[in-house]
C-alpha cells in the first residue's frame, strides 16, 4: 500500500492511499476541522457529505469536505476559517458530459444497484450516479482498497460486480445538485459538468442518520454511528480508542461490535429502548417475521456481552462536554441516575431521515409517517411516483432497510426498463414476496426500538438545533413567539435551516415545533420548501453547467 | 373581531410601516396578511436609487416616470437610514452602488444616465478601471468602468422584517392572518370580505402589492399591478470583500455581500408562478444564467458555493408608486411602491398613512395618485 504524506496546519501526517482526508486526520488524532462564525470548533459528523461540518482548506482552496476528499501526497491542509478569503479564478472552459439514458439511477447503494442490474439486463441503457469514490452505499460500505471485512461487505462487492457486469455505466464521485421538471438533472464529477435528460429516473438516495440532539452534540469527536462505521469499514480507521455508542436501533449494536473487533474499547453502548426481552411478545413476533435476521441480532448481542461491553438499555445520552482532549458524555438511566464517562469519540444514531430532496423538488407525493417522524414518498406497486417517469426505491422513500431496497430496486428497474421498451416486467413475483417479508420484519424490528422523534419540549434551552447557523432550541422557542404559521416563517425570522446543510438536521425539529404550536397536522408542506441546489455547489460548477447547456443549442 | 379605525391589507414592509404610523398617531389598527408568496419576505435587501438598467430595458415607456421619481428614491433610502437607527440596526450599509460596464457603448450609456440622475440630485460619478481597482479589486478583467451612485446601499431584510413586526406589535397593531377577497363601502366605512367573515373599519389601506389592483377594481380605477416572480441565490460566507451593491449596465444582475459574509446574487431573473399556496419555482435557466453571469463579472467568487436559491414576487405598475385615496372611495387608500418595493416601502407606507390621517405627505402626492388609472 502506498504511503502518503501531507500537512495539516503544519503538522506532518502519514496516510494510506485511498483514505479520506477525514479518516487520515482522525487517525492522526485531529478532530477540529473548522472554526465557526461564533468561534466554535467542528469536526466530522455525518461522514457522508451531508452535514457540511468537516470543511477544511486544501492548497489554499477553502470549503472542501474532508469526509468526501481523498488524501493526496504533498497536499497542504489547513483548518477552515469562518470567513475564508475568496479563492476563485475563472476557468475558461470546462469539460461536460451529456447523458440521455433510458434509465438514470441516482444513488449506487442496495436499491440503486439492484435497479441498475435489472434494467440493464432487460436491455435498457442505464447510467448510475453515485457520490462516493466507490459505489455500494451506506449499508454495503465498500473499502477504499478493495479488501473485504465480512459477509455484508462481500454481499455488497458481489452486487457491485454484478452491476458492473450488467452493462450499466456507473459514474462515481458525482455530486448531483439540481433536479428540475421534466427530469433534468445537473451534477458535477470532478471538473466535469454533467447534464442528464433521462427517459426515466430511479431515485435511490437512501437516508442519513438522525442524531441525538443534546447539549454538546456538535463537539468534534461526536459523530454519527454510520460515520464511525465508514471510518472503519472503508478506511481501516478507528474513530478513537475509547468509544461510547448511543441512540436507538440495530446499527449501534452492529457498529459497536465491529469497532470492538477492530481494537476499540467500547466503554458504553446505550440503547434508549428497553431490552427486547422485556417485550417478549413483540420479540417473538420479530423472530417469526425474520428468523435469520433475528438470530443475527441475538448473535451480535451475545458477542458484545462476551467482550464484557457495558450495554445498557433504557439509557440515554443527556449531554456532552469537552475536557482537554477528552469528551465527557453524561448518560441517564430509566431510574433517573446519571453517570459521566470520558471517551475519545461518541457515536450516535437514533433512526434515519430519508434523503428525499430530489423527490420533493420534482413534486413527488409525500405523506407523513408519525411513527418514524419522517415523510414517506407514495409510490404505486411498480415503485413509480405520481411524477411521470420518476421512480423511488429504498430508504429515500421512508425507512425500509437494505434488503427491502434491493427488492424495490428490482421491481423499479424492471418497470423503468419496460417503460422505455425493454423487457416485460412480468416475473416479479419472487421480488414482491421477498419485499413483503422484509417489510413485515422491518415493522416488527422498529417496534422494539425507540426512534420516534423526541418531543422538543423536553430539550434544554441551550441545545443547539441548527448546527450551521448555531441556533439553540431556545432561539427557536423565541421565534415561535412571533406565531409563525409555517416552518418557512420560523426560518426567515430566526435563520434556522439557512446554512450549508440546508436544514437537514434542524428542519424536522422546526417543522414539528411549528406544527405543535399551530395545532396543524404535519404534512409535506410543513417542512422547509425543497430548494435547489440539493447540495452546495461551487459557482464555477454552475458556470460549467451553464456552458454545457448552452452548448446543447 | 372589533371594528378598527383602519384596516391595513398586506403585512410586508409597506403595510407594516403604514400600520405603525397610524397606531403611533393614536388610531386602532388591524393588519391582515395572507402569509403566502410575500414580496418583503423574499426580498434580498438592496437599496436601489439609481435607475436600474433592467427596468429601463424591460419597460422603456416607464422610464420618464422612474426618472421623475429619483428624488423620491433618494428620500426613501434616507428613510431606511432613519429606520436603521430607530429599530436598533438592520445591518444597513450605504457604501454606494456600482453599475458595471464591459464595453465603451455601455460606459457611454452610463455617462448619459449619470448626467440625468445628477440633474435629479443624486450623488453619482462614472469611474474608470483604475479608480475601480481602488474600491473593487475583485472585479473581473472585462470590466472597463462603472457608475458609482453613493446613495445606494444594502440591509438585512430578514432582520428588518423581524424588527418592524416587533415594532408594530409594540405600537398596538393587531395582526391577523387571512386573505381579503373584496372591499365594499358601507354606511359607516369599509367592509372587507374574508373566508373567516367580514372585517369592518373606518378606512382601509391597501398595501397588497400585485394583489392591490384587484381590490381597487370597481372604485373608479383599473390599476395594472403585475406580479413578477423572481429568484435569488445565496452563497456560503467569505471574507468581507464586496462593499457595494453591484449591478450591470446592460444585463440583469444584483450582487452584494451581507454582514454574514454571504453573497447574494439576484437581479430579476424570472421564476415560475405556482399559485397562492406555494412559493414560485426556481427555473434552471435563470439559476444557471444568473450565477454564471456573476462568475464572469467577479471570478474571485467562483470558488464559493451557492447554498440556497429562493423565489419571491416583485410588483410593477407603470414605473411610479401608487399612493392615495381611490377616486370612487375616499376611505380606501392605496400604498403600492411599484418597482423597488423594499426600498420604497417605508416611505410609501408612511405617506399612505399620512393621507388616511388627513395630514401632509411631504411629497407632491398628486404625482402618485391612483387617479391616473381612472376608468
Amino acid at each position: 500500500m502506498t504511503e502518503i504524506t501531507f500537512t495539516f496546519d503544519g503538522h506532518k501526517i502519514t496516510a494510506r492511499e485511498g483514505q479520506s482526508l477525514a479518516a487520515a486526520l482522525t487517525e492522526a488524532g485531529h478532530r477540529a476541522f473548522r472554526e465557526t462564525a461564533k468561534s466554535a470548533d467542528r469536526g466530522m459528523f455525518c461522514g457522508m457529505g451531508v452535514c457540511q461540518e468537516c470543511l477544511v482548506s486544501v492548497d489554499g482552496m477553502p470549503n472542501l469536505r474532508a469526509c468526501m476528499s481523498p488524501v493526496r501526497n504533498g497536499m497542504v491542509v489547513a483548518k477552515q476559517a469562518p470567513f475564508p478569503e475568496f479563492s476563485g479564478a475563472h476557468v475558461e472552459s470546462s469539460a461536460s458530459k451529456h447523458l440521455s439514458p433510458d434509465v438514470l439511477v441516482i444513488g449506487g447503494g442496495a436499491g440503486g444497484l439492484s435497479a441498475a442490474i435489472t434494467a440493464a439486463r432487460a436491455g435498457a441503457d442505464v447510467v448510475v450516479l453515485d457520490e462516493r469514490k466507490v459505489a455500494g452505499g451506506q449499508y454495503y460500505k465498500q473499502s477504499a482498497d478493495g479488501s473485504i471485512l465480512d459477509a455484508q461487505q462481500q454481499e455488497g462487492a458481489e452486487l457491485l460486480a454484478a452491476a458492473r457486469a450488467s452493462g450499466a455505466e456507473i459514474l462515481s464521485g458525482v455530486e448531483l445538485w439540481g433536479a428540475f421538471d421534466p427530469l433534468l438533472f445537473l451534477a458535477q464529477q470532478g471538473d466535469t459538468a454533467i447534464v442528464a435528460r433521462p427517459k426515466t429516473a430511479i431515485v435511490a438516495t437512501g437516508a442519513y442518520e438522525r442524531p441525538v440532539m443534546v447539549p454538546g452534540w456538535t463537539l468534534p469527536g461526536v459523530m454519527t454511528t454510520g460515520a464511525a462505521q465508514t471510518l472503519w469499514r472503508s478506511y481501516g480507521t478507528l474513530p478513537g480508542k475509547r468509544i461510547a455508542v448511543c441512540g436507538s436501533g440495530p446499527l449501534n449494536l452492529q457498529v459497536a461490535l465491529e469497532l470492538a473487533r477492530g481494537g476499540a474499547d467500547i466503554v458504553r453502548l446505550a440503547e434508549r429502548a428497553p431490552h427486547p426481552l422485556k417485550r417478549p411478545f413483540a420479540s417473538l413476533k420479530m423472530g417469526a417475521a425474520g428468523a435469520s435476521q433475528t438470530a443475527k441480532g441475538v448473535t451480535m448481542e451475545l458477542a458484545l456481552r462476551r467482550r464484557g461491553i457495558d450495554m445498557r438499555n433504557a439509557c440515554e445520552l443527556v449531554g456532552v462536554t469537552q475536557s482537554g482532549s477528552e469528551l465527557l458524555a453524561t448518560f441517564r438511566s430509566a431510574a433517573g441516575v446519571e453517570d459521566t464517562i470520558g471517551v475519545d469519540a461518541l457515536c450516535m444514531n437514533s433512526g434515519f431521515e430519508p434523503q428525499n430532496e430530489i423527490l420533493r423538488l420534482l413534486g413527488a407525493e409525500m405523506r407523513y409517517d408519525p411513527e418514524m417522524g419522517t415523510l414517506r414518498c407514495h409510490t404505486d406497486d411498480t415503485m413509480h411516483t405520481n411524477v411521470s417517469g420518476l421512480y423511488a426505491v429504498g430508504d429515500c422513500k421512508g425507512l425500509g432497510g437494505a434488503p427491502a431496497a434491493r427488492q424495490e430496486g428490482i421491481i423499479a428497474g424492471a418497470h423503468a426498463a419496460t417503460a422505455t421498451g425493454h423487457g416485460d416486467a412480468y416475473d416479479l413475483f419472487a421480488a414482491r414476496r421477498a419485499l413483503a417479508r422484509h417489510r413485515r420484519f422491518q415493522s416488527c424490528l422498529w417496534a422494539l426500538y425507540d426512534i420516534a422523534p423526541r418531543n422538543a419540549a423536553t430539550m434544554p434551552d441551550d441545545t443547539l438545533v441548527c448546527r450551521c447557523e448555531e441556533l439553540t432550541i431556545g432561539d427557536l422557542r423565541g421565534g415561535l413567539e412571533g406565531r409563525p404559521g409555517h416552518a418557512g416563517t420560523l426560518k426567515r425570522s430566526t435563520r434556522v435551516g439557512m446554512g450549508r446543510c440546508q436544514g437537514r438536521y434542524c428542519g424536522p425539529v422546526a417543522a414539528r415545533m411549528v406544527a405543535e404550536a399551530t395545532g396543524k397536522p404535519i404534512e409535506d408542506l410543513s417542512f422547509f420548501a425543497p430548494r435547489v441546489p440539493i447540495k452546495p455547489v461551487a459557482i464555477s460548477c454552475i458556470l460549467a453547467a451553464e456552458e454545457a447547456l448552452d452548448g446543447e443549442g | 373581531m372589533a371594528r378598527a379605525d383602519v384596516l391595513v391589507i398586506g403585512g410586508g414592509v409597506t403595510g407594516t410601516l403604514a400600520a405603525i404610523t397610524l397606531a403611533d398617531a393614536g388610531a386602532s389598527v388591524t393588519l391582515i396578511d395572507a402569509g403566502v408568496n410575500a414580496g418583503s419576505d423574499a426580498n434580498a435587501g438592496s437599496l436601489h436609487v439609481q435607475m436600474q438598467s433592467r427596468f429601463m430595458r424591460l419597460y422603456p415607456d416607464q422610464v420618464p416616470n422612474v426618472e421623475a421619481s429619483l428624488p423620491f428614491y433618494r428620500a426613501a433610502a434616507e428613510e431606511w437610514v432613519r429606520l436603521d437607527a430607530v429599530l436598533g440596526g438592520v445591518e444597513l450599509v450605504r457604501n454606494g452602488g456600482l453599475m458595471l460596464a464591459e464595453t465603451p457603448d455601455q460606459l457611454a450609456f452610463l455617462e448619459h444616465k449619470a448626467d440625468r440622475e445628477a440633474a435629479q440630485g443624486l450623488s453619482v460619478e462614472v469611474l474608470d478601471r483604475t479608480a475601480l481597482d481602488q474600491i473593487a479589486p475583485w472585479l473581473g478583467p472585462n470590466i472597463i468602468g462603472a457608475e458609482l451612485c453613493r446613495d445606494e446601499g444594502k440591509l438585512n431584510p430578514l432582520l428588518a422584517n423581524r424588527l418592524l413586526r416587533g415594532r408594530a406589535e409594540a405600537a398596538g397593531v393587531a395582526r391577523i392572518t387571512g386573505k381579503v377577497d373584496g372591499l365594499a363601502l358601507t354606511a359607516r366605512g369599509v367592509e372587507a370580505t374574508t373566508a373567516e367573515g367580514p372585517l369592518q373599519a373606518d378606512q382601509v389601506i391597501v398595501a397588497a402589492a400585485w394583489g392591490a389592483g384587484r381590490l381597487a377594481d370597481g372604485f373608479g380605477v383599473s390599476i395594472p399591478t403585475r406580479a413578477e416572480p423572481l429568484h435569488m441565490n445565496i452563497t456560503e460566507p467569505g471574507a468581507p470583500s464586496i462593499n457595494h451593491l453591484v449591478q450591470h449596465a446592460e444585463r440583469s444582475i444584483t450582487l452584494k455581500q451581507f454582514g454574514s459574509g454571504q453573497i447574494v446574487i439576484g437581479g430579476g431573473w424570472p421564476a415560475t408562478y405556482r399559485g397562492q399556496t406555494q412559493p414560485p419555482l426556481v427555473r434552471p435557466a435563470s439559476l444557471l444564467g444568473n450565477v454564471a453571469l456573476a462568475a464572469k463579472l467577479a471570478p474571485a467568487i467562483s470558488g464559493l458555493k451557492v447554498i440556497r436559491t429562493w423565489a419571491g414576487m416583485n410588483t410593477t405598475i407603470d414605473g411610479a408608486s401608487v399612493i392615495g385615496a381611490l377616486p370612487g372611495a375616499e376611505r380606501i387608500v392605496m400604498a403600492i411602491p411599484g418597482d423597488a418595493g423594499y426600498t420604497l416601502g417605508p416611505m410609501v407606507g408612511q405617506m399612505a398613512a399620512s393621507i388616511a390621517l388627513g395630514a401632509q405627505t411631504g411629497f407632491d402626492s398628486e404625482r402618485f395618485s391612483p387617479v391616473r388609472f381612472a376608468v
